[in-house]
């Protein structure tokens, strides 16, 4: 009687059972993506896919610069055609140069940004998660150039966030602004201790300062050293507003990250070199 | 057969979302093209392909993308879904019906999604947000879909051909 039921109604017992099953998936994790493992599917899935978004980020790339290539010259055809086409060789030669210079000039920001007490491995990003709220990154360096869950990832502009997974070959950045993200910060002249959390945006959100604390825009943030996760004295971003409510036992001040997280496209992770995780 | 045509698709969409697509965000929103093929299953072979391909495409994309395990599986099984439903209430051969479905079911899945992680204390994105993101993915898989769906119509007939023609 109750198998002809589930028989008769197979459509929703599947659509049921599969809501569950995802439901149960996704509260087993929540807020805290330390709990997000994805176990041996998570590693047979990246392994297998991380070369290919590797190929098709560079082919992307190709593309691009292909394409803004072609416009550059069909804009010079229009002018004197043997002069055009000297200055669409020219324009290509200079263009490769200054995207090597641009390159270099990053590179080399980057590299000043090291810390004696780690290591650094320089990686490129390879993918990027389209979802609108949450913010993650592929990275073409993974366990086998050293990298390890939980290490720091910068740029010479400061904090970007730190490594969530990391497989052979690549590794998933969390982002600062990431929802998921709170990072122990020391904000102003006054080090006020407080934690900055993502917000889904180009903005973070600093929660338990202080009410006397003056805080100001302007401010710079670093971070504190505490969780075990990021070294003291990084960067993190400055302040540009400060919330105060009356009656509220703390102050908040929303926060602008010093690196430009839209736009990363290459960044050094922060490795300890083999030491068991300094937990400060 | 079947099913390793639609991981093949799958596994296509996701790669071009993540590396391609990811590039050209408009106000925060990114095409999803794992969605129509979603929902084309759905539609050409109902509810139950649409529903299971639905969560592995959604899991997998929850994997890949580094989202919190199970958000992505649960929207796109309710997309995979609800479009097998309409499915056989629809002329699917009119030319606009593609673009009008993936607006509807990209609207149903930034609800399902952000109401689920809301739900579940993971997001506290206002209402009004909400409301913008579902009506520009909406747009920007409406228009998408009418190729992409032509293209997947095409591909499903010649590969795998219907049990009435097999006969």
């Amino acid at each position: 009687m109750v198998l002809d039921t589930v028989v008769r109604r197979r459509r929703l017992v599947l659509f049921v059972v599969l809501c569950i099953l995802s439901l149960g998936v996704l509260t087993d994790q929540l807020r805290s993506p330390e709990n997000r493992r994805t176990g041996w599917l998570g590693i047979a899935v990246e392994a297998a896919l991380a070369p290919a978004s590797a190929g098709f980020s560079r082919l992307s790339d190709a593309v691009v610069n292909g394409w803004s290539l072609l416009r550059e010259i069909g804009r010079l055809r229009t002018e004197n055609r043997q002069l055009a086409a000297e200055v669409a060789r020219l324009r290509e030669e200079n263009a490769s140069l200054r995207e090597s210079a641009q390159e270099d000039l990053r590179l080399r920001a980057l590299l000043g940004f090291k810390d004696p007490q780690y290591h650094t491995v320089a990686a490129r990003v390879t993918g990027r998660d389209p979802s609108h709220w949450f913010d993650t990154l592929l990275v073409d360096r993974g366990a086998a150039d050293g990298v390890r869950r939980n290490d720091p990832v910068v740029t010479s502009e400061g904090l970007v966030g730190h490594i969530i997974e990391a497989g052979g070959g690549w590794s998933r950045v969390l982002l600062i602004m990431d929802p998921r993200s709170a990072v122990g910060v020391l904000v102003g002249k006054s080090r006020d201790a407080g934690v900055a959390e993502g917000q889904g945006q180009l903005r973070l959100l600093v929660k338990y300062l202080s009410r006397d604390a003056a805080i100001q825009p302007g401010d710079p943030i670093v971070t504190a050293g505490v969780g075990g996760i990021y070294p003291r004295g990084l960067p993190v971003g400055s302040v540009i507003g400060v919330t105060r409510t009356a009656g509220d036992l703390f102050q908040e001040a929303r926060v602008r990250p010093g690196a430009d997280l839209n736009h990363l496209e290459e960044m050094l992770i922060l490795t300890r070199g083999g030491a068991v995780q300094d937990s400060r | 057969m079947r099913y390793a045509l639609y991981a093949g698709l799958v596994v296509a969409s996701l790669v071009i979302q993540t590396t391609w697509l990811a590039r050209v965000k408009i106000a925060g929103v990114v095409p999803d093209p794992l969605l129509i093929v979603v929902m084309a299953v759905g539609l050409l072979h109902g509810s139950e392909d649409g529903a299971v391909v639905g969560a592995g495409a959604g899991l997998l994309q929850d994997i890949v993308t580094g989202v919190p395990l199970g958000l992505g599986m649960l929207a796109d099984l309710c997309v995979g879904f609800a479009a097998g439903l309409g499915g056989g209430l629809i002329y699917t051969e009119n030319l606009w019906f593609p673009a009008a479905a993936a607006a509807a079911l990209s609207a149903l899945r930034t609800l399902v999604w952000a109401g689920t992680a809301h739900l579940v204390g993971l997001l506290q994105a206002p209402l009004v947000e909400v409301a913008q993101v579902g009506l520009l993915t909406a747009c920007y898989n409406g228009v998408i879909a009418v190729p992409i769906f032509r293209g997947l119509v095409g591909l499903d007939r010649a590969l795998l051909p219907s049990p009435e023609e097999s006969l």
